[in-house]
């Protein structure tokens, strides 16, 4: 009986490590977070999903196109009360998994006024997109984010401004001396 | 005890049912299925019906649940991506 546990555990750890394309091993974050967030989509949920979201509602018929073309996605985010709860190694075992020739980051910003930071990165197989990563960090908030499958980039752009949040304004970058 | 003997005798000997026996226990057996097959069929039927709303309900609160999830899903993202857009448009401002 164990044997067949262990084994179904392993089927069930296998099927999510080849859904999501690399590992968040954040588990230890969700103790000392306030808040955190959790979504785990596969194929299979994110078409059931498909059927509860509404063609008249704007946003919903948005997500409803964009989640068609997708495998999975998969987000880990948690806020936390004060700073340093999260550290620089909690990042960087998890950059160090998106390896090029895969993964190459597209952009990464840093906000010098509230001290975030994002990184987009981008999954390439065989010249098609199948899959983005979003590594978020602030002094308090650890967002991290892989949306698996054909992504459309153009789609996801425009996702600022949309889900009821407001679209940000340009902030022009500081002088540099 | 011969006495005896005969009244046993006379207690305990064969006798005809009276006329129509026949059809009044047959009938009263009809009587009995008719009333108590519609009292299963209808606890059954009750049953399936329950059990089908209760799988009905499951699936559409689990429905909810994944739709919620996208939803959470786009608004996170979508807020971080947006952090970018409005830094890459300072940039080129």
């Amino acid at each position: 009986m164990t044997i067949v546990r262990v084994v179904a555990a392993g089927c069930g750890l296998a099927a999510l490590l080849w859904a999501q394309q690399f590992k968040f091993n954040l588990e230890h974050l969700a103790a000392k977070a306030s808040d955190a967030v959790d979504v785990s989509l596969n194929k299979d949920m994110l078409q059931f999903a498909g059927k509860f979201l509404s063609d008249k509602d704007s946003d919903e018929a948005k997500a409803k196109a964009m989640i068609s073309g997708l495998e999975g996605i998969y987000i880990k985010s948690f806020e936390f009360a004060k700073d340093g709860a999260w550290t620089q190694a909690d990042l960087d075992q998890v950059r160090n998994q998106l390896k090029p020739p895969e993964w190459g980051r597209i952009v990464g910003v840093k906000s010098a006024e509230d001290n975030e930071n994002v990184e987009v990165w981008v999954r390439h197989e065989s010249g098609k997109v199948t899959g983005i990563a979003v590594l978020a960090t602030e002094p308090r908030g650890f967002t991290v984010a892989n949306i698996v499958g054909n992504v459309n980039l153009d789609s996801l752009a425009n996702l600022g401004g949309q889900f009821g949040l407001p679209k940000m304004k340009a902030t022009p970058a500081p002088a540099k001396k | 005890m011969d006495w005896l003997e005969d009244e046993l005798k006379n207690a305990l000997s064969r006798k005809e049912p009276g006329e129509g026996f026949d059809e009044r226990v047959l009938a009263a057996a009809r009587r009995r299925n008719v009333v108590a097959m519609p009292r299963r069929w209808m606890a059954a039927a009750a049953a399936v019906i329950v059990l089908a709303g209760a799988g009905e309900a499951y699936r559409w609160h689990r429905g909810q649940e994944a739709k919620e999830q996208v939803m959470l899903a786009m608004r996170i993202t979508g807020h971080k991506l947006n952090l970018v857009q409005a830094r890459i448009a300072g940039e080129r401002q």
